[in-house]
């Protein structure tokens, strides 16, 4: 095939899909649904209707059937990089072991780069780093869950739970506790408890940011009209946009503030106002020999 | 909905925390520390090839330094060597010249007195020779007198006899 054969076929697909989108549009009576779009959004914030059965002991949000779907994933994967993978590691690396060495030395080096003590600190910003991004990419899958109600949805990404969000903040806060006491003792608590908005602030920021990346996903697909083309702009690249990005933000804002409270330099010695002072007496000085 | 707001849920809270710290664990323990593991002791194995590298390129220098001074030392040693070995040889000259004039003097008066010796020898013996010849010619002198005279004695007394006929 030529380049401009591939060119022309390019065009009619792209024509095809627009002629289908114009049509849905304007054939479309804005979706079939049993639900209205503001009970599904208003579900996506609050969940307080579409609740899913975890193992038939206790009915909770679908956020957190995701989140441990989401764990047993990231565990069994690094059970198969630890089994077959990390033996076969060479002091010259291949494909795989580069993006398990880039991975692992990005949030190392995050740690180190942050603070002194960064043995924990890397772990744990690895760990919450491949949770947001796993979990946030997550819903493109779109795997389905049946609800208590007998409905049939598609599981969100767990920390667009506000409760996986609550955790993931408070946790992080926990995490940087522990680092101003490692760094200052008793000192560095109150350091930590200096930013006492912070686990707010990271809980929101994290729930805030994947609530509308749901919200914008859920009233796209919700929506048969729009469920051409418009797809692969905002499912795709914007969840793997802000999967990338929320992942960074919680791990380089926990270590920011975990290098900030376990820092134990001294602070030197204000010099500012002393100069200041000199500056002044020397004009003083200047104008009084010049007068 | 209950009284928290936007459905709080703290048994799920602490059931995502227990999800999490599973994961955390797992990932702790089989990925994260293993994979770190593996770098830092390539690291370590990378540090210690470059400071043995480094050690050894130090050692190297300072064996070249070594052997530069050695060889420093080996100039002045050579050149040590040299002014000894110069000055041997001046003395052995010296001595070889000192015993070459000895030499040459102890031939020179020998050959003075092999030479006043054969001198005397020549001396005596030509004296001996002279002797002899003045006595040989003495003796001869006396023989040719006696004989020219006793010749002329006879010319005359023949003379004398020849005269006394003719006339």
């Amino acid at each position: 095939m030529t380049k401009q054969e591939r060119r022309k076929t390019m065009i009619i697909f792209a024509l095809a899909a627009l002629v289908f989108m114009i049509a849905a549009i304007l054939a479309g009576d804005g979706g079939g649904e049993e639900e209205a779009i503001q009970d599904v959004m208003r579900d996506a914030v609050l969940h307080d209707l579409n609740k899913v059965s975890l193992l038939g002991l206790i009915d909770v949000n679908p956020g957190l059937l995701a989140g441990f779907i989401v764990s047993g994933f990231l565990i069994l994967l690094a059970l198969i990089c630890r089994i077959f993978i990390i033996p076969k590691f060479t002091l010259v690396p291949g494909k795989i072991q580069l993006v398990l060495e880039t991975v692992v030395g990005l949030f190392s080096g995050m740690a180190k780069g942050n603070s002194k003590i960064n043995k924990f600190l890397g772990a744990y910003i690895f760990a919450a780093g491949a949770y947001i991004f796993t979990g946030t990419l997550f819903e493109l899958f779109g795997v389905q869950a049946v609800t208590t109600a007998g409905r049939s949805i598609s599981l969100p990404a767990p920390l667009s739970d506000i409760n996986g969000a609550i955790m993931m903040g408070c946790l992080s806060y926990l995490v940087i506790m522990s680092g101003g006491i490692a760094g200052n003792g008793i000192k560095g608590i109150g350091k930590t408890l200096k930013e006492y908005s912070l686990p707010i602030s990271l809980s929101f920021r994290l729930f805030g940011a994947l609530l509308s990346g749901a919200l914008v996903t859920e009233l796209v697909y919700y929506y048969s009209s729009l469920s051409y083309v418009l797809p692969v702009l905002v499912g795709v690249l914007f969840t793997l946009l802000h999967a990338l990005i929320q992942a960074y933000v919680l791990t380089m804002l926990t270590s920011l503030f975990y290098g900030q409270v376990s820092d134990n330099t001294p602070k030197p010695p204000k010099e500012k106002k002393h100069r200041k002072k000199n500056s002044k007496n020397k004009e003083m000085k200047q104008t009084a020999e010049a007068a | 909905m209950t009284g928290i707001p936007l459905n709080i849920d703290f048994q799920q809270i602490l059931l995502h925390l227990f999800n999490f710290t599973i994961l955390f664990g797992a990932l702790y323990i089989l990925l994260y520390k293993p994979v770190k593991n593996f770098m830092e002791n390539r690291e370590s194995y990378y540090a210690d090839m470059d400071s043995k590298a480094e050690s050894n390129l130090k050692a190297a220098e300072n064996t070249k330094a070594e052997y530069d001074d050695k060889i420093r030392g080996l100039d002045e040693e050579v050149r040590a060597e040299k002014n000894k070995a110069r000055k041997e040889i001046e003395e052995m000259r010296e001595r070889q010249l000192a015993d070459a004039r000895a030499d040459a003097e102890k031939i020179v008066s020998d050959a003075r007195n092999e030479a006043n010796r054969e001198k005397d020898e020549i001396i005596a013996s030509a004296q001996k020779e002279i002797t002899d010849m003045v006595t040989g010619a003495m003796e001869k002198l006396a023989l040719e007198q006696s004989a020219s005279d006793a010749f002329d004695q006879f010319l005359d007394a023949a003379e004398q006899k020849t005269g006394g006929h003719n006339e």
